[in-house]
């Protein structure tokens, strides 16, 4: 099942969210750089990517972390604080690239005042792995 | 011939300390939100984030962890003005293995945040590339003016040597 707005006091595991996408264009490369002040031209300068035998520009692999981030703060709206994410790599995306999130309620538990949601969350392109992450939110009453 | 000499063990524990330059600020929390096309009025409409529960807009939950504002001096010969530990490994690119973050609160435009990072460790590996490569563990501590603890990214990087002949 997926469902665009996740309520955690009946969330299960298994449950889905909302599946999304991203195109890294240079644009975004440049855009994302000059945002977190990461102006190394591994992002944008495909003679230098040449040089490090690369295929091209490499996209900063610390957005998928905001990727991850984002996906929860969507579905499960503002009051959820991202308290725990942690992913790991498994493959350089380019310049041009497509990647799709997809995450899925792996754990809830209910505090006295919060509810504790543990998701696992993929990226892929063209249905290969780029990234996974395990991410804990938390939600208050 | 192993890539993990004495002069780079000699390396682990070492620190590196970035005090606060400024506020982060609603401008560079707005920008890092832009690049990202995250519309969210969380992290641009105080009003909205008030009815959330947070006394003002807030940063968007990795930010603090992603941006490099915290750098001082200028940047490299690449453009890289963030924390790096400019080891001795020679011969070799550097690509990401992963990252793992705790946060304890949001981050909000007056904070004012300093950073730690430790080398924690470094280990060298069989890859599947042949021949072995180095892992890289560095762990950065994230705190406001008061000394309040905001976030943890520890990071592990990979040192892979790169072919020759091309």
């Amino acid at each position: 099942m997926t469902t665009s707005r996740v309520d955690t006091a009946i969330a299960q595991p298994g449950q889905s969210l909302a599946t999304g996408h991203k195109t890294f264009s240079i644009v975004d490369l440049v855009l994302y750089g000059a945002a977190t002040w990461d102006w190394h031209r591994l992002h944008y300068d495909s003679e230098f990517t040449d040089r490090m035998q690369l295929p091209g520009p490499v996209v900063d692999g610390q957005i998928y972390g905001a990727l991850f981030a984002r996906q929860v703060v969507d579905a499960f709206g503002p009051t959820a604080f991202v308290r725990k994410l942690e992913f790991r790599m498994r493959a350089m995306v380019f310049a041009g690239e497509t990647v799709q999130i997809d995450g899925v309620v792996h754990e809830v538990r209910h505090d006295p005042d919060a509810d504790i949601v543990v998701l696992d969350q993929t990226l892929t392109r063209n249905g290969r792995p780029v990234a996974d992450a395990r991410t804990e939110i938390r939600v208050p009453r | 011939m192993s890539l993990l000499t004495d002069e780079l063990k000699a390396w682990i524990g070492r620190e590196a300390v970035y005090p606060a330059q400024e506020e982060i600020g609603r401008a560079s929390i707005r920008y890092f939100a832009l690049a990202l096309g995250d519309d969210n009025p969380l992290y641009r409409d105080d009003d909205y984030a008030r009815q959330a529960g947070f006394p003002a807009l807030v940063a968007p939950p990795t930010m603090i962890v992603e941006s490099c504002q915290y750098a001082v001096g200028p940047p490299d010969d690449h453009g890289y003005i963030g924390h790096a530990w400019d080891l001795p490994v020679e011969g070799c690119r550097m690509i990401r293995a992963g990252n793992s973050y705790e946060f304890f609160r949001a981050v909000l435009p007056s904070d004012r945040i300093s950073v730690v990072w430790t080398l924690e460790d470094i280990t060298e590996r069989a890859s599947s590339r042949g021949g072995t490569q180095l892992f890289v563990t560095s762990v950065a501590r994230y705190r406001d003016d008061s000394g309040e603890l905001l976030a943890i990214n520890r990071e592990t990087l990979v040192y892979q040597p790169l072919a020759t002949g091309r």
